[in-house]
């Protein structure tokens, strides 16, 4: 036992790194194995922890940022003249304002229009955070647990499927978006309704796979989900077909798709609750928003 | 113990709230492993073994990858910067960048290695393109961190 610790405390720095370099890599084998407790209580751990800041540092970014432009942008005119800067000022924040809630109501009329097609309850949430690395995709959204949220809830935008939530706390939750390597869901085309795997990628793409090779998919092809999986209800729509490839000796030709919704400039979501109990989600019989 | 904490806690905040306005072509500069660069040199290897797992640990719950991925990766890269960190030590704005550039290049490829490993061969091009210009972008901002006396210095000589 005492050369065991002799030993041990010889070679102290070789023993910690190895121990946790260690526990790092268990870490990632559980997740592999499916056991996700541990894992799901060490990141709701740490995003409770830290999202009050995020969205904290969210906040005031927003109000230096309206201060900037509601401010600091106009100085120089005040320089010029002091009443026509006044009037600037005033005039240049209600245009602001104005701009702001009419791009607003258009959001929020493309998301109270989807919500009459799909007729389902949904809770609306704003994007408080990115992703902490730029080789996955999530955001952070402002809702949590008290507001209903849990995990595999589908989230989509006015356009269409924007991902899934994966980590909830009280106050916050985590998105996958539909291009994050590690996303994938069962779509259609729309026209010829032949299935595939939609997955996304390192580039922030999205490529639909397992596509039989003599099915017939063009360019310009809308795809939907599916809704097979269980997780996103069927028919939202998910992107345009812009490429098919088929490779010689390949079982299955592969399509590239151009996501509908604009997830690089998401500021609200929404998060549809209780689908499964609902009906109006199949393509064919839903309205457009 | 305090400094670590408020310096992981602004890290976390401003990758996640702050980047995306200075974001280029989608990519952000990796503040996470900055901050292994810059508390590593500090303390001891094994303190900065285990600062490392603490913040790989942070960045991996705030993104959407396998937890681990990052911790694993940094609990070496903090060893091997604290451990090498008198030998490294420079002052020269040249050598500092190219070993900014480095360590972010090489942290990237191994946590890619090890993404790899455990989730399936990923596309190497694509992964590329997106390691380099991370790596630069994380490299020219911790450059602009260390030399932030100097430039404010200039900033006030010049007005």
């Amino acid at each position: 036992m005492s050369i065991l610790w002799r030993v041990l405390t010889r070679h102290r720095r070789a023993v910690i790194l190895a121990a946790v370099l260690l526990a790092a890599f268990l870490l990632m084998t559980v997740q592999v194995r499916h056991d996700r407790a541990v894992v799901s209580f060490v990141r709701q751990a740490v995003l409770f922890t830290v999202s009050p800041f995020i969205k904290l540092t969210a906040v005031t970014v927003g109000g230096v940022n309206h201060v900037w432009q509601n401010y600091v942008d106009l100085r120089g005119l005040r320089q010029e003249n002091l009443r026509l800067q006044r009037e600037a000022v005033l005039l240049q924040r209600r245009i602001d304002q104005l701009e702001e809630q009419v791009l607003e109501t258009q959001r929020l009329q493309g998301l109270l229009a989807m919500r009459e097609a799909w007729r389902a309850e949904f809770v609306a949430a704003r994007v408080v955070g990115k992703d902490a690395t730029n080789w996955f995709k999530t955001i952070l959204i402002d809702r949590g647990s008290r507001a209903g949220m849990r995990r595999n809830l589908p989230v989509v935008g006015p356009d269409g499927l924007v991902g899934r939530i994966v980590e909830v706390t009280p106050s916050t939750s985590k998105v996958q978006l539909i291009t994050d390597p590690l996303s994938a869901a069962g779509v259609l085309m729309q026209r010829t309704r032949v299935t595939g795997i939609v997955i996304g990628n390192l580039d922030a793409g999205l490529r639909v796979r397992y596509l039989p090779l003599l099915a017939d998919v063009v360019v310009g092809d809308q795809v939907v989900t599916s809704g097979m999986g269980g997780v996103f209800p069927k028919g939202i729509p998910v992107g345009r077909v812009t490429a098919v490839e088929r490779k010689s000796g390949a079982l299955f030709q592969e399509a590239v798709l151009q996501p509908k919704v604009d997830l690089s400039r998401l500021e609200e979501v929404v998060i549809l609750m209780n689908w499964e109990r609902r009906e109006g989600f199949e393509t064919g019989s839903r309205r457009q928003p | 113990m305090r400094l670590f904490v408020v310096c992981l806690l602004a890290c976390a905040s401003a990758q996640a709230a702050l980047l995306g306005a200075i974001s280029v072509g989608g990519v952000r500069p990796d503040l996470f492993v900055l901050l292994v660069f810059f508390l590593s040199p500090r303390v001891s290897p094994e303190v900065a073994t285990l600062q490392g797992f603490v913040i790989g640990l942070c960045q991996d719950a705030l993104s959407g990858g396998p937890l681990g991925l990052r911790a694993f990766t940094y609990t070496f890269l903090g060893f091997v910067t604290a451990w090498l960190s008198h030998d490294l030590y420079t002052e020269k704005p040249l050598a500092q960048f190219w070993l900014l550039l480095a360590g972010a290049a090489g942290a990237s490829l191994l946590a890619f290695s090890l993404l790899a490993f455990f989730v399936g061969l990923l596309p190497l091009v694509p992964a590329l393109g997106l390691i380099a210009p991370e790596a630069v972008y994380t490299a020219v901002v911790g450059f602009l961190l260390l030399r932030l006396p100097q430039v404010r210095a200039a900033f006030v000589r010049a007005i």
